[in-house]
């Protein structure tokens, strides 16, 4: 078995694949807030292209944290961080990032169309070209019946899939999601999480940053976890999981399966 | 299963058949006329007694019109000057909507303007609050005063005393959009403007509509207190010039024809309103869904 856990002290060296383009580079990266609270300590990691990247972690751990220093909504206080090659803000700038948030932040007097078609919209882009994505995109979550429906019509997975449809919409390079089906029962996460490994592989150069405190779904997901521990936040260990994809329901009752859970959990109590 | 077995004996009519659905329709409209007659006939059955009793009472104790008219006094008096009362009716429509409809614009700009910048919210908005606890009858003469007695002066003061809850309401509304909404639209490179029309505003849509609900009432009341005070004379006057007249002639029931008009005319006005809310606001907002 090939798991490659890796400590504290390896986690200079870069861990992508060398052959993809570096979407997010950080090193000995820290935040600590004004009132002297510690929320990320020293963390370093990169992600390339194609990557599915979990970070998991209790709260409190400060991967919210690192999700908003990536996302440019709060500056680190040390350490570097590029994001697309460049600073944080600038590469938002390109549109080459979207998010997606544990609320499904849906704008409730707006038909599904327009609420997908939102951050296209925010650029200008016509709106012949922008009714074609918006569709493309609610057919990908399997929605293309319900364009004209607005949000409260809608179940709450069904507003996260059209959630992930706006994410989708620009043909992002980096995903970011933090905790996008905390909010869900555990049918719907599952089918969600099915879903969205089947979009992931469709844009095989997407990357996605997904913050969860779900350990089985972080080892379901991703190809790599992140694990996280709380008091001062910093990255413990950083997991592959060695499983192809596409991954099935069979994975969920996989020996490999329970073993890297028992992996990421023991991370956990470090 | 006994009944599906009789409604499917073919020996009966074919009709027996389909008769179930229609009768369920029925059924289900006789239901809703019932919901709706059970929510009319109180109140409605509560004025008719009231206006019986005032009726029968006043003529029992025969207490003269002048001190308190007699439904029926005021009815005839409407009646006989339904020409004037038509046309001061008009007249205190024209100038409470001309009011109503300058707060509506000057508050809703006015409160984007302070939301726009925190700086300019501190340090505008007590001054705002001030001019609202000013009473619009101090401040009433030096109106007339500035913009002379009649129509401009009256619709100054209509548009003053509806103009804050409008102000202050919308400023709430956009102040109050989520954090995470506000976020989104950040992180989509949104413009300030963006973030005002495509999200703030419509967020606070109802929260402008409960301003306005509570303005439109109280723009009747300064276009009749605008009156009073700076009420033009003649055959144009307002109901609030009417009824000073009224009162000075000591026509007491004309005097309640006007009052109960200018009830009637604000009543309208908030219905108008309330009615433009639940459309705007039904496919989306609680307030509106059970409306």
């Amino acid at each position: 078995m090939n798991m490659n856990a890796v400590t504290r002290d390896d986690l200079q060296t870069p861990v992508g694949r060398s052959d993809a383009k570096l979407l997010v580079s950080m090193q000995q990266l820290g935040k600590v807030y004004p009132n002297g609270t510690v929320a990320v300590q020293q963390a370093s990691l990169q992600a390339g292209e194609g990557e599915f990247l979990c970070f998991v972690g209790p709260s409190g751990c400060g991967k919210s944290t690192i999700f908003n220093m990536i996302a440019g909504l709060t500056e680190p206080t040390s350490g570097h961080l590029s994001v697309l090659g460049t600073t944080p803000k600038e590469a938002r700038k390109q549109n080459e990032i979207a998010f997606v948030f544990q609320e499904h932040t849906l704008l409730p007097w707006a038909r599904l169309i327009d609420n997908v078609t939102l951050p296209l919209t925010l650029r200008g882009v016509p709106k012949k070209e922008r009714i074609a994505e918006g569709e493309r995109v609610l057919e990908l979550v399997g929605l293309k019946d319900y364009t004209k429906s607005v949000p409260r019509q809608l179940s709450g997975g069904m507003k996260m899939r059209v959630s992930i449809a706006r994410a989708l919409i620009s043909r992002p390079k980096l995903l970011l999601m933090d905790e996008p089906f905390g909010a869900l029962d555990e049918i719907t996460r599952q089918s969600l999480q099915d879903e969205l490994l089947n979009i992931w592989q469709k844009e095989r150069s997407m990357s996605v940053l997904f913050i969860t405190h779900n350990v089985f779904e972080a080892v379901f997901l991703s190809t790599r976890v992140v694990v996280m521990t709380p008091r001062p936040g910093k990255i413990s260990e950083i997991i592959d999981i060695d499983i192809p994809f596409p991954r099935t329901d069979d994975y969920r009752v996989m020996p490999e399966f329970s073993h890297y859970i028992r992996q990421v959990s023991e991370a956990l109590k470090h | 299963m006994d009944k599906w077995a009789a409604s499917l004996d073919t020996t009966r009519p074919p009709s027996v058949l389909t008769a179930p659905p229609d009768a369920e329709r029925a059924k289900q409209r006789h239901e809703q006329w019932k919901k709706l007659a059970s929510r009319v006939i109180p109140p409605i059955a509560v004025l008719v007694l009231f206006v019986a009793l005032w009726e029968l009472l006043l003529r029992l104790f025969s207490i003269p019109p002048y001190l308190l008219p007699k439904p029926s006094d005021i009815g005839q008096a409407a009646i006989e000057n339904s020409a004037n009362l038509f046309i001061s009716v008009r007249t205190t429509v024209v100038e409470a909507l001309l009011g109503f409809a300058a707060s509506v614009v000057l508050g809703v700009l006015f409160a984007i303007a302070l939301a726009l910048s925190k700086t300019v919210e501190r340090s505008v908005y007590p001054y705002a609050i001030v001019m609202q606890t000013i009473p619009i009858v101090a401040v009433a003469p030096i109106i007339v005063i500035w913009f002379g007695a009649g129509m401009n002066a009256i619709v100054i003061i209509s548009f003053l005393i509806s103009f804050f809850p409008i102000l202050s309401n919308t400023l709430i509304g956009l102040n109050s959009t989520e954090q995470n909404m506000k976020n989104l639209f950040y992180l989509y490179n949104a413009t300030k403007m963006q973030t005002i029309w495509r999200l703030r505003l419509p967020a606070a849509l109802p929260y402008i509509l409960a301003g306005l609900k509570i303005s439109c009432s109280l723009s009747v009341v300064g276009a009749i207190v605008g009156e009073y005070i700076a009420g033009i004379g003649g055959m144009q006057g307002g109901l609030g010039y009417a009824i000073t007249v009224a009162s000075t002639r000591l026509q007491t029931a004309y005097l309640f024809a006007c009052g109960l008009s200018a009830a009637i005319v604000g009543i309208v006005f908030f219905l108008i309103i309330n009615a433009i809310s639940n459309r705007l606001l039904r496919s989306w907002h609680d307030s509106a869904m059970n409306g």
